[in-house]
């Protein structure tokens, strides 16, 4: 059946008259897309919040908002046009500051009041997107045995709920919680992403239908794919290599360029991938391992060009050599040229591994003050892996590598085509 | 330019359908690669260049040609393909390459709920086109590497219109002997249009190899492709033709767009047709040699290889075939990766003169070395 579109639009002006109608949008449509009561109000508190920012900031300006639901989470969607500096209480570590503002504070009770946010300029308008997840029980994982596989492994095509469910139960019982995505314990969740086609998973069976093992993959940008596993949960005979080549079939004439992990397992057949490097990671029991990434290209590459800064260009020149991928490097450097005064930046948390990503979304003149104030603190909240990620096809990320290394960031990695172009990760040495 | 979403006029199905990108010209590609020369193993093409008839042909070609139309329905070169292969010319029907000729046949007998089949592991434009059409593709494992006709006749059903078989298949080189196709198209019964796709048939010296030009005659079913790209080296003009039934070339020229095939390739073609044997001759000995040279060396190595038939053989590499691609390409020489046929860390060389074929197993070597 074609999915129809439930999604609901409106345009007004910025102007707090309005509130109380996007307020009775939210909180109507809100939980027809599954969000229970209480995310309801978070949601709508967060719009109202932005709506009140923009009327005060720059009132009369035309605002676009569309409410989407997204199977497993609800988007709340803006268009505007406004500084985009103007968005600075947005970041996680605004606390400190917005005592002094308060001007500011709904938007940082907006961006607390969802799960997560994205915000990008086109032209000169901004687009900022509110994400708020379903509610979903969480599992407590089980140590499980491995199965005996008998005869021939297949792969279960478009494996039903149940199924899913249960191999998301049996991959945590035979992994550590650092090995799996943190989804996993939600395994409702991973249904609704795989249905929504935000999560792509395949699932290994045995003759007699013994669950085998299963792997997963998302798009987190049009031309790279990255994996989760994979995930032997029987005794293995060959079943690692059997998804693993799976997963490249399936992907092989997708637009993806690129093929990377995300959390590669131990049981990944690595001949034919390459070692992109390591993350040195710190256990919440305060032990060391190393994570390490590996990445394949898909189709042949015809090299692309990348935004570089001088602070990282050494290290960008020896990666692409070592990698053998051909990348024409467009220096970049600051001239004295107007930037926003202050910075955005998205974090995506994982408590339970104590790792932390930043991404830039607006890079102002206090860049290297957001970034100290960011890492200050993670490190308060336990959080052991401090990374930032920049997307080399943008030149105002790319000119962000001297603020991010002075401020105690090494490059560690480079994701070809993890983004746009290729991601530069940065990890808090 | 407005910026608007145009997405609600486009077919669910293309909008599913991932763009293929061709590589960059080579160039390009030398440029970024560093090199100084490139040694194109990458599209099967004949490394010896067209025959000489041909050549002659484009050294006489009148600029003033340039101007006027080409012949819509290339006449002249359906009256040679006649003569040469003792059939009407209305049997007949030539594209711009074999690519527009398959789209041909499958506007011509697909409409929607249809579905074609062919094998996962081949020449991917039948399962493109169809899937940029709208119409289902069926894709029937390789059984042995190659096409297996139980499992692509369990597959049929009563909206099957298009059986693609391509013999001998690219990339693996295998192909059904006689017995093999003839025992398939009695088991298909004229329910369904039967493709043979031969573009590598002059390749092959095999005697049990079954000719589909007599099958044409055998079977009313059968569409035969050739193409004038691979043996006879005329791919940059793109000129390949089918061959059927006259009543089936009919329905088929309904859908074929006219005047999509130029002069000179027009031209080439009817030349290429003149050479009496000894450009063929010449081309599977240079195959020949090639493999003679390639096979013991991937042996020697211990590298598991399918070489067929065709001018081209793959070899399962020990590090990705991506990898492997852009280290030969460091080094001036360019092979086809096969992670998008589905045989990842495969990659398929084109067989061409033993020069070149010793250069390649020089820098192959080399990688593997720098690799392992």
């Amino acid at each position: 059946m074609k999915n129809v579109d439930q999604s609901i639009s409106l345009s007004m002006m910025a102007d707090i008259s309005w509130i109380p109608l996007i307020q009775s949008v939210v909180e109507n449509a809100a939980p027809v897309y599954g969000l229970d009561r209480r995310k309801t109000m978070m949601l709508t508190i967060a719009v109202e919040e932005i709506v009140a920012h923009l009327a005060g900031v720059s009132p009369g300006t035309r605002i676009d908002f569309c409410l989407e639901p997204g199977g497993w989470h609800v988007l709340g969607k803006f268009s505007f046009k406004a500084d985009p500096s103007d968005l600075w209480a947005m970041n996680l570590v605004t606390k400190t500051d917005i005592q002094e503002d308060m001007e500011h504070l709904g938007l940082l009770v907006a961006s607390r009041a969802v799960d997560g946010f994205t915000l990008k300029f086109e032209g000169d308008t901004l687009y900022l997107t509110l994400r708020k997840d379903l509610d979903y029980p969480v599992i407590t994982p089980e140590t499980m045995v491995p199965a005996e596989i008998r005869g021939q492994l297949t792969i279960v095509r478009e494996p039903e709920p149940e199924l899913i469910k249960f191999a998301c139960v049996k991959t945590l019982g035979c992994y550590l919680p650092d090995a799996v995505p943190q989804f996993f314990i939600t395994p409702g969740k991973v249904v609704d992403m795989v249905e929504q086609k935000d999560l792509h998973l395949a699932v290994a069976v045995d003759e007699t239908g013994t669950l085998a093992g299963m792997i997963c993959w998302q798009a987190p940008s049009e031309k790279g794919i990255s994996f989760f596993g994979p995930y032997v949960i029987a005794e293995d005979h060959g079943v690692g290599e059997f998804l693993t080549t799976h997963l490249i079939n399936t992907v092989a004439r997708t637009r993806a360029m690129g093929l990377f992990s995300d959390l590669a397992t131990p049981d990944l057949s690595t001949n034919n991938f390459e070692s992109l490097g390591h993350l040195n990671l710190i256990q919440k029991d305060g032990g060391k391992r190393q994570q390490d990434v590996w990445y394949r290209h898909l189709k042949e590459d015809m090299g692309a060009s990348v935004w570089v800064h001088s602070s990282y260009a050494e290290f960008l020149k020896k990666v692409y050599e070592q990698q053998v991928l051909m990348r024409d490097l467009k220096s970049i450097e600051e001239q004295g040229e107007h930037v926003p005064q202050r910075s955005v930046f998205s974090v995506q948390l994982r408590p339970e591994a104590g790792n932390a990503t930043l991404f830039p979304m607006v890079t102002g003149a206090d860049a290297a003050q957001c970034i100290t104030r960011h890492v200050e603190m993670l490190h308060r909240e336990k959080f052991s892996n401090i990374f930032i990620r920049i997307d080399l096809a943008y030149g105002w990320q790319a000119a962000m590598g001297k603020v991010i290394m002075d401020n105690g960031f090494v490059p560690r990695l480079v994701l070809p085509y993890g983004g746009k172009s290729d991601i530069l990760v940065f990890q808090h040495a | 330019m407005h910026n608007i979403d145009f997405t609600h006029l486009v077919p669910s199905y293309i909008q599913a359908f991932e763009t293929y990108y061709p590589s960059k010209p080579d160039p390009e590609l030398m440029r970024l690669y560093g090199v100084d020369h490139l040694h194109r193993l990458n599209n099967n093409e004949n490394a010896l260049g067209p025959p000489p008839e041909v050549t002659r042909v484009l050294e006489t070609f009148a600029p003033m040609t340039v101007p006027v139309y080409p012949n819509g329905d290339c006449f002249d070169l359906r009256r040679s393909l006649a003569k040469r292969f003792n059939k009407d010319a209305e049997q007949f029907l030539v594209g711009n390459g074999s690519c527009e000729v398959i789209a041909s046949v499958i506007k011509a007998f697909c409409e929607k709920g249809d579905n074609i089949i062919t094998a996962d592991k081949t020449f991917a434009v039948y399962e493109w086109v169809a899937e940029f059409s709208g119409f289902e593709a069926r894709l029937i494992p390789l059984k042995d590497n190659a096409f297996d006709p139980q499992a692509m006749l369990d597959a049929m059903d009563r909206h099957t219109k298009i059986l693609f078989v391509c013999n001998p298949n690219n990339p693996t080189g295998t192909y059904w002997d006689r017995q093999t196709m003839k025992a398939f198209l009695d088991a298909v019964d004229n329910r369904a249009m039967v493709v043979i796709d031969e573009a590598y048939c002059e390749y092959v010296e095999n005697e049990d190899f079954p000719n589909g030009m007599t099958l044409v005659d055998e079977y009313s079913n059968v569409v035969v492709f050739r193409t004038f790209s691979k043996m006879y080296a005329l791919a940059s003009l793109r000129i390949g033709y089918l061959c059927a039934h006259g009543d089936i070339v009919d329905f088929i020229r309904r859908t074929h767009v006219v005047y999509s095939v130029n002069t000179l390739a027009q031209k080439a073609a009817v030349a290429a047709l003149t050479n009496d044997g000894s450009f063929i001759r010449a081309t599977r000995k240079m195959v020949t040699d090639a493999k003679a040279l390639l096979c013991p060396f991937f042996d020697e190595l211990g590298l598991n290889y399918k070489c067929g038939q065709g001018n081209y053989l793959m070899v399962k590499v020990p590090v990705s075939d991506t990898l492997m691609y852009r280290k030969l390409m460091k080094k001036g020489i360019m092979v086809r990766t096969m992670t998008d046929f589905r045989f990842p860390d495969w990659i398929r060389i084109s067989l061409v003169q033993q020069p070149v074929m010793e250069e390649f197993c020089n820098a192959f070597a080399d990688v593997l070395n720098e690799s392992i």
